[in-house]
């Protein structure tokens, strides 16, 4: 589920990726952002394999139970165990965020590649559009493509992809410019190396420390943005669960002061993990720097 | 631009499933066909799509940008128009909040590198950066309204008490504190980096060396400088800023650009939703230009083009 | 110069807002009820034409007055512009005799009116949603002032139900608006007028509608100077408002009222939706062509557990699509929750050739909290003997986008459906969704339900007219569908408002799209 955990930045080079895990080791925030993330992880993961209860299994004999020591975590409005539903949702949410990221990193990237790589035409055209698909403010581009996609994982998973790649492509397609005029690309293009030769070849490992970092940022905002999509009744529909729509119940004041349970669970889970991701992905940016050597 | 911006809109819209005849039927009390006939003749939806974008592409140019279909015989302009004085007041009064205690906060934390204070203060800027808008709006509105009843729990005005500009403020204060939360986040976090970045630097250096006072330091010079980026930071989330004020907007009830685009979607209201889109990007694009041309104001380096 | 910028648009915000809604000082403050009148399933906010009312009809009948009118317990009409009605001998014909009244402009209220507001209303080009439904009106006569006589083609015993839905308009202040015009004519929003116990003063868009006293209305000046209708999202924002003491009044889901009837500053009002609620079977999809199967699912859904735990009890579980006493027979088969027999009903049909364990697409509009507990429980019960449904919510437009799709729909998109339909005052209600005539683009029978049987009971109960044999012919109509199962009918659950206590002599009641029903808003008072 994580692209960027330690071990697999470290195996992909040597040399500065070393540098940068010293960097990131003695990083204290992000360290603890893994701290917080990795058991997450194996508890949203594991959880059918400790936890008798099931997300959707339902009990009207036990409604809106508080927190006690057969619900652990207390039951929802038809007796489904909130711990469950908190796994469940948790696995549903970091899927959404975890795959529509894929997605978008991958256009993200063949974009900006293309652009910088393609000849002035095509990188005035190309940047148009992002410019285009950058002028909307990304909640209303959500909410006008999430009303035709409609609700469900993989509507939801197809609009926050959609959302998230035009500033990855401009990032990939400076860092691309820069590159192409460096002699060992001039060089390999001077030996009709072919487009695709070029982008996997010399493009994709010289901006992966930019795929990796924005990745990680990305997936904390796409977290928030099924969050607010299921809060507006567009994202995951019940009785799937995700930590947004476990949130949507908040908004009636009786579950609110009367149930707490029902919604500070996912709420904290949701701050909670964004709050780790976003300390990994800083420490993960400072770990890139290597300006950041300096301080 | 914002010529693209509407044809991808329109072409997004005619993917939408649903007539927006179909809002106006309740599953439960349904219509005859007659009456739904005429509805649909009354809104006009009977036209091809092609004619019913370049019929509204050459009314738009006029400034006439149709009528809205769920608000029966109301124009669109004047519709979007009333929204944009509140939005921009909330947005406005949100980054107000959000610029004075984002670049206070970065300031002390910038001054007192790694002291408690600065340690608490980053964590918290994590946190309201990592907390969904939806969630510190509902609860606000729980505790400040419904429990402590020192704000009102939404719209702009007293119903029916005349304005007043206190009744204005009052309603205000709420939603736009919490709206700043994320960008007072933000904020802060860039002040405190920039302004460290800035305090390392040889001019600083060479003032505290000359013996300026540490205040005189900070203020005069480093702050100053420290600014820039943040200001482009500021600048660049505004459109995101929109987008937090959708879900502020939805929980208080607030008469803005959010509230309507947020029921037009709903409704399918084309007219009204390639109206709002429009307006909005207009409006993100004239914010951009205005911060690139405070940036040139404050950093004489830069010619604006 | 950021926040030279930031305090330039927030002084021109303040601005603008302050022109747009600048009203003139008022000497004293008035007395004022708010509420959230058209919050739920009954209101529809934004809507001010009368003719295009498919709901919201609390509220305008608040300015407006029909000619005749529900009581407030929704059992029979009594005179509102019409003092007194008499239908003739072969019931073709109905004689008005009204009321004194003046418009809210000063003008006498006469049959002249009358006439031209029925005439609007049968006339489609307007937008007028009562059109099919006035159908059987040939003429509106006028023999004087006072009276007027309405002949009909052929016995309709729905027609005064209709009329009472109908908000009479003034002829002086429309009579120069083309019909087709009207619909979008802004008359509606800014100057309408009425004859009812309060004038429209204005309307804040999206924000709130206010009302001003009438002071000669006929009943007495109303007690309270102004009324205020505040709009709200959702019942969650209203319920949050009336909570922090900001209105007096709003319809509220079941949890809230079960919350709020412990507090003592608060008094809930309880009734029945009329709407009955169902679990509908595509009957073009081939799944559910063996009644075994339709009956396994009235088995298999313990509705007794679904209404006592999460409708607290406020629910009555439907056999039929009826529930009042008057119109279920005694011996119908009750369908008692029974697992094993589901089970058994379901291996007899022969379930796991049919469909299996496969999913099956369960289609609703329905989007509030108690919906999706509902269907959650379920799904969780249909699953314990089978059968695999997936819930799908989707807004209105959407929904009904899926269901009427012209041509062809594609069926699989609602093998099956969660759904409710009007079932009362009037029991004709549900004819519309059920009856073969009504397929869809006649009608709203979305299931595609062709029941001969079915059908042939409702024409017999529909070409009725005397009022005691119906009773009888639509207890035929409830035992039909209890044996062939068209729906899986569920259960008719009450609604919920909730008053301030400071509010005297308020009247409300959730009737199905709003009513209207006489509520005498000139009697209501608020104490300090």
């Amino acid at each position: 589920m994580t692209a960027e955990t330690p071990a697999t930045v470290r195996s992909a080079s040597k040399g500065p990726w070393v540098r940068a895990w010293g960097r990131f080791s003695s990083n204290g925030a992000a360290l603890a952002g893994l701290a917080i993330l990795v058991p997450i992880l194996v508890l949203v993961i594991s959880y059918p394999l400790w936890w008798p209860y099931s997300p959707n299994d339902i009990d009207l004999r036990a409604l809106n139970q508080a927190p006690g020591p057969v619900h652990w975590l207390g039951t929802d409005g038809v007796g489904r165990d909130i711990l469950a539903r908190l796994m469940q949702g948790g696995r549903i949410s970091l899927t959404v965020a975890v795959v529509s990221v894929a997605i978008s990193i991958v256009i993200g990237f063949l974009v900006g590649a293309i652009a910088s790589f393609g000849g002035k035409v095509v990188d005035n055209g190309v940047m148009r559009l992002v410019d285009l698909a950058m002028t909307l403010p990304p909640v209303i581009f959500l909410l006008v493509l999430a009303s035709i996609a409609g609700t469900g994982v993989a509507p939801t998973i197809v609009v926050i992809s959609l959302l998230s790649w035009p500033v990855l492509s401009r990032m990939v397609r400076a860092r691309l410019l820069e590159l192409r005029e460096r002699d060992f690309v001039v060089a390999a293009r001077g030996m009709g190396a072919s487009l695709p030769h070029l982008l996997f070849r010399h493009g994709l490992p010289n901006s992966i420390d930019i795929l990796v970092v924005y990745a990680t940022l990305q997936i904390a905002n796409a977290i928030l943005l099924e969050a607010g999509l299921s809060f507006l009744g567009l994202g995951i529909a019940p009785p799937e669960a995700s930590w947004g729509n476990m949130l949507n119940a908040a908004r009636s004041t009786v579950v609110l002061e009367q149930y707490v349970w029902q919604w500070m669970f996912p709420g904290g889970a949701l701050v909670l993990t964004v709050l780790a991701i976003n300390f990994l992905g800083d420490g993960l940016r400072d770990a890139f720097d290597p300006r950041s050597d300096l301080n | 631009m914002v010529l693209a911006l509407s044809v991808l809109v329109f072409i997004l819209l005619r993917l939408a499933p649903g007539d927006p005849i179909d809002a106006y039927v309740n599953p439960a009390s349904p219509l005859s066909p007659d009456a739904m006939q005429a509805l649909r003749d009354r809104l006009g939806l009977d036209a091809p799509l092609p004619v019913q974008y370049f019929g509204w592409l050459r009314a738009a140019v006029t400034g006439d940008l149709g009528f809205s279909i769920q608000r029966v015989g109301v124009p669109v302009l004047p519709l979007v128009l009333e929204r944009i004085g509140p939005t921009l007041l909330l947005m406005a009064a949100g980054l107000a909040i959000a610029i004075v205690v984002g670049i206070t906060a970065g300031i002390i934390s910038a001054v007192r590198r790694n002291s408690p204070t600065d340690i608490g203060f980053s964590v918290l800027a994590f946190v309201g950066i990592s907390s969904p808008a939806f969630l510190t709006a509902l609860l606000g509105l729980y505790f400040f309204s419904v429990q402590l009843r020192w704000a009102p729990s939404g719209g702009m005005l007293t119903p029916g008490a005349g304005f007043s500009l206190g009744d204005l403020l009052a309603h205000l204060v709420l939603p736009a504190c919490l709206l700043s939360i994320g960008h007072a986040a933000l904020i802060m976090r860039y002040m405190r980096a920039s302004l460290l970045e800035v305090l390392n630097q040889d001019y600083v250096r060479t003032a505290r060396a000359k013996g300026v006072r540490e205040f005189f330091v900070i203020v005069k010079h480093a702050v100053r400088n420290a600014l820039l980026p943040v200001i482009t930071l500021i600048g660049s989330t505004i459109g995101i800023a929109v987008g937090g004020a959708i879900f502020i907007e939805s929980v208080f009830n607030w008469p803005g650009m959010g509230l309507l685009l947020v029921n037009a979607v709903e409704t399918r209201d084309y007219p009204v939703i390639m109206g709002a889109t429009l307006v909005i990007g207009a409006t993100v694009i004239v914010v951009n230009l205005l911060t690139d041309i405070t940036y040139a104001a404050v950093d004489p380096r830069i010619q604006v083009a | 110069m950021t926040l030279k910028t930031t305090t330039r648009s927030l002084a021109l915000a303040a601005l603008l807002g302050a022109t747009a809604l600048t009203l003139p000082a008022l000497a004293q403050d008035p007395s004022t009820i708010t509420g959230g009148f058209d919050v739920g399933p009954g209101g529809f906010q934004g809507n001010f034409n009368p003719l295009a009312a498919t709901s919201g009809l609390t509220w305008l009948s608040v300015y407006y007055e029909p000619l005749v009118i529900y009581n407030a317990e929704l059992t029979q009409l009594e005179g509102a512009l019409a003092s007194e009605w008499s239908m003739s001998e072969d019931q073709r014909e109905i004689t008005f005799t009204l009321v004194e009244e003046t418009w809210h402009d000063g003008e006498a209220f006469t049959s002249a009116d009358v006439k031209f507001t029925l005439e609007l209303a049968k006339n489609a080009a307007a937008g007028s949603v009562f059109a099919a439904r006035l159908g059987a009106i040939t003429s509106v006569d006028t023999p004087d002032d006072r009276t007027v006589v309405v002949k009909l083609s052929n016995p309709d015993t729905g027609l005064l139900s209709t009329l009472a839905q109908v908000m009479i308009l003034p002829q002086h202040a429309l009579k120069d608006i083309a019909p087709e015009e009207l619909a979008t004519s802004t008359w509606w929003a800014t100057t309408p007028i009425g004859t009812g116990p309060y004038k429209f003063t204005q309307y804040v868009t999206d924000q709130y509608v206010e009302l001003a006293a009438d002071e000669d209305y006929r009943n007495g000046r109303p007690l309270t100077d102004r009324l205020i209708n505040r709009y709200f999202d959702n019942s969650a924002a209203a319920v949050a408002a009336l909570r922090a003491g900001e209105i007096d009044f709003t319809y509220v889901e079941p949890d809230d009222a079960a919350t709020l009837a412990d507090n003592a500053d608060y008094r809930v009002i309880e009734g029945a939706s009329f709407v009955v609620n169902y679990v509908g079977f595509n009957h073009m999809v081939g799944l559910w062509d063996d009644v075994r199967v339709r009956k396994a699912f009235m088995h298999a859904i313990d509705r007794q557990a679904i209404i006592e735990s999460l409708y607290g009890g406020a629910a009555e579980a439907a056999n039929c699509g009826y529930v009042a006493d008057q119109l279920v027979p005694a011996d119908i088969d009750q369908y008692e929750y029974d697992p094993d027999k589901a089970r058994a009903l379901l291996a007899e049909a022969g379930w796991s050739e049919i469909n299996g364990d496969k999913p099956i697409t369960w289609l609703t509009y329905y989007n509030t909290p108690l919906a999706a507990n509902v269907m959650a429980a379920v799904q969780a019960m249909l699953s314990q003997v089978g059968i695999n449904v997936v819930p799908r919510v989707v807004d209105t437009p959407t929904y009904n986008g899926i269901v009427y799709k012209e041509g062809t729909p594609d069926w699989n998109e609602f093998p099956l459906v969660y759904a409710g339909l009007q079932n009362g005052p009037n029991p004709a209600g549900i004819n519309v969704g059920l009856n073969e005539s009504q397929l869809p683009p006649n009608g709203a029978n979305i299931m595609r339900v062709q029941n001969r049987m079915l059908s042939a009971a409702f024409d017999a109960a529909l070409g009725e007219t005397d009022p005691v044999a119906a009773e009888a012919r639509w207890q035929d109509v409830c035992r039909v569908m209890n044996a062939e199962l068209p729906w899986a009918t569920m259960w008719v659950a009450n609604r919920y408002g909730v008053a301030s206590n400071d509010l005297v002599d308020f009247v409300w009641t959730p009737a199905p799209a709003g009513g209207p029903f006489a509520s005498h808003p000139e009697k209501w008072s608020k104490s300090e």
